[in-house]
């Protein structure tokens, strides 16, 4: 068995995160912004100087659409058509990601459209073999 | 950044192969990847009046190998092509690869390095090598395209989590668009109906084009005496990410293109006139494309900023535009941004015709990627190619009347880079 010690990641990091349920990005010591998912680099101004964080969960749905069946990923084989929709975080990230609560169909995404843009909260969605991050319609 | 070329660069040859299937298309069928990428390459080094051993360099794209298998193309190509003992580089900008290398081989040979590069572009996105064969081709799953293609995507968390090009490029896009601009989803469905026809109308006119076959008349193949009602039926015409539809998409090809750069003086012998290649602009941006506004595209905005201050254009010089369009919304939207079409009227001008090859605001008059097909690291240059040819007075049946003076490429190469060329007549 080998004793040589694993070297730190963001991404397995973030996985690790979400099986828990902890939403995990860094924020930048020198502007401020935020880059999520996290990666050892500000996306806004190129610093290093960057610092781990976790997200509150808290977002709004902005638009919804699904994706295509048989889905592009194995992964998803199962849970396809999916609703997949454009958010906004409440620390200011735009996501895009899997959305709960809501079918995949024209009239209940229509409807949704209609309804303009709707408080989400971030969960985590166990596929058969990695935690995805997912946002559930609330109210 | 200076941003400027030191030389005059001139198009002095262009290429491309039929698009379409390689176990399928009438002529295509049996034809190997290196025998279909050396007719591209002919007919552009014929059209510039050259041999592969006229050029100082050579930049082969290709981008999904995974199908191909041919990297170190440049190499692997060479007896294919005539171009042993020249210097060469395999590279890739996904969708923009045959762009991209236009634009790196405008900078190798204004920095003096080299007078004349051959640039060229092969992909099989409907077919990959069959076991180990060298010769025969088997179909590639609709599941396994995206599988490979989307390695160009955010690997470590986009793709992984469910990330969908449908949705991402097309749905979500199309609502953006809808809620920015107060359209219906029946107008906008409508629009799309009317763009496709254009789409397709310019495919029936182009002897290359993957589908050749005008909307109107696969509806009445189908036994629909309304196109629209075709359009509407979710046998056909499906929505793939409500509430874009599959007919407002991509259809894969087999295919290559080729290009011959080099300096304006020397762009002499050809059998056609050469055309400037004036301006470039190039901005690339991992996910997510967008922020709050799915219509507008920081990258893009900067690529066509870059390009236009080059080229030393302005919107109301565009005489022909191309733009990327996998996504029929997404490229209305980068046209909009180059200022072709008024913001938020694109849709309009689509369903008035006036995106036609005979309307006063021609686009995509090869058949765009959805009749002319998709390519991947080949298509860009078959934009170019169609521009050139337009530049020229040689786009046959679908010439526009006038033949542009100023012509602009945009394309997107997965995932993304937003490439902007502008041509000049000379």
């Amino acid at each position: 068995m080998s004793t040589i010690a694993e070297q730190p990641s963001a991404i397995r990091s973030y996985y690790e995160g979400l099986a828990k349920g902890v939403f995990r990005a860094i924020t930048c010591k020198d502007c401020g912004g935020y880059t999520f998912p996290p990666t050892g680099c500000c996306e806004h101004c190129g610093s290093w100087d960057v610092t781990p964080v976790e997200l509150s969960g808290d977002a709004t749905l902005l638009l919804a659409s699904h994706n295509i069946s048989p889905a592009c990923h194995p992964r998803f084989e199962k849970i396809a058509p999916y609703v997949y929709g454009h958010i906004r975080l409440k620390e200011g990230p735009i996501v895009q990601a899997i959305i709960l609560g809501v079918d995949p169909t024209p009239q209940a995404l229509r409807a949704l459209f209609e309804r303009g843009p709707v408080p989400v909260k971030a969960e985590t969605l166990q596929m058969d073999d990695l935690p995805v991050l997912a946002y559930r319609i609330v109210g | 950044m200076i941003g400027k070329l030191r030389e005059r660069i001139a198009i002095s040859g262009v290429g491309c192969s039929r698009f379409g299937d390689l176990l399928e298309t009438p002529e295509l069928k049996g034809t190997t990847i290196q025998e279909l990428t050396a007719r591209a390459v002919k007919e552009a080094l014929d059209d510039a009046g050259l041999t592969g051993q006229d050029v100082d360099a050579v930049f082969a794209g290709n981008a999904m190998v995974h199908s191909s298998q041919v990297p170190g193309t440049y190499s692997q190509l060479s007896k294919w092509t005539g171009t042993q003992f020249k210097a060469g580089v395999h590279f890739e900008a996904q969708c923009s690869t045959t762009n991209v290398g236009a634009a790196l081989a405008a900078m190798a040979v204004a920095a003096g390095v080299y007078d004349t590069v051959l640039v060229y572009g092969l992909e099989t996105t409907r077919t990959k090598v069959k076991d180990f064969s060298p010769y025969e081709r088997e179909p590639i799953s609709h599941q396994q395209t995206w599988l490979w293609t989307d390695m160009a995507v955010n690997q470590a968390y986009g793709v992984p989590q469910g990330y969908d090009i449908f949705s991402t490029y097309n749905g979500l896009v199309a609502l953006g668009y809808c809620r920015k601009y107060g359209m219906s989803i029946e107008d906008f469905d409508r629009s799309m109906f009317e763009l496709c026809k254009t789409r397709r109308l310019h495919g029936s006119m182009n002897p290359k084009a993957n589908i050749q076959e005008k909307l109107e008349d696969r509806a009445k193949r189908e036994g629909f005496s309304d196109p629209f009602d075709y359009w509407r039926s979710d046998e056909h015409n499906p929505f793939v990410a409500w509430p874009s539809r599959l007919l407002s998409l991509v259809t894969t090809a087999d295919g290559a293109s080729a290009m011959v750069i080099t300096r304006a003086d020397l762009a002499k012998g050809g059998k056609s006139p050469p055309v400037e290649l004036k301006g470039f602009g190039i901005s690339y941006s991992d996910l997510p494309w967008y922020g709050e506004d799915p219509t507008y595209w920081e990258f893009d905005r900067r690529a066509i900023d870059t390009a236009f201050e080059m080229a030393g254009i302005k919107p109301a010089d565009i005489d022909y535009l191309h733009t990327h369009d996998c996504s029929h919304i997404s490229g209305i939207c980068t046209a909009e941004a180059t200022g072709y079409l008024e913001p938020g009227k694109g849709l309009n001008a689509a369903r008035d015709g006036r995106l036609r090859f005979d309307g006063d605001r021609p686009m995509s008059t090869h058949g765009g990627r959805h009749a002319f097909g998709h390519a991947w690291g080949a298509s860009a240059g078959t934009d170019t190619y169609e521009a050139v040819l337009q530049m020229r007075g040689q786009a046959g049946p679908r010439q526009i009347k006038k033949p542009p003076e100023i012509s602009v490429i945009h394309t997107h190469g997965y995932a993304m880079i937003g490439t902007v060329v502008v041509l000049g007549s000379i």
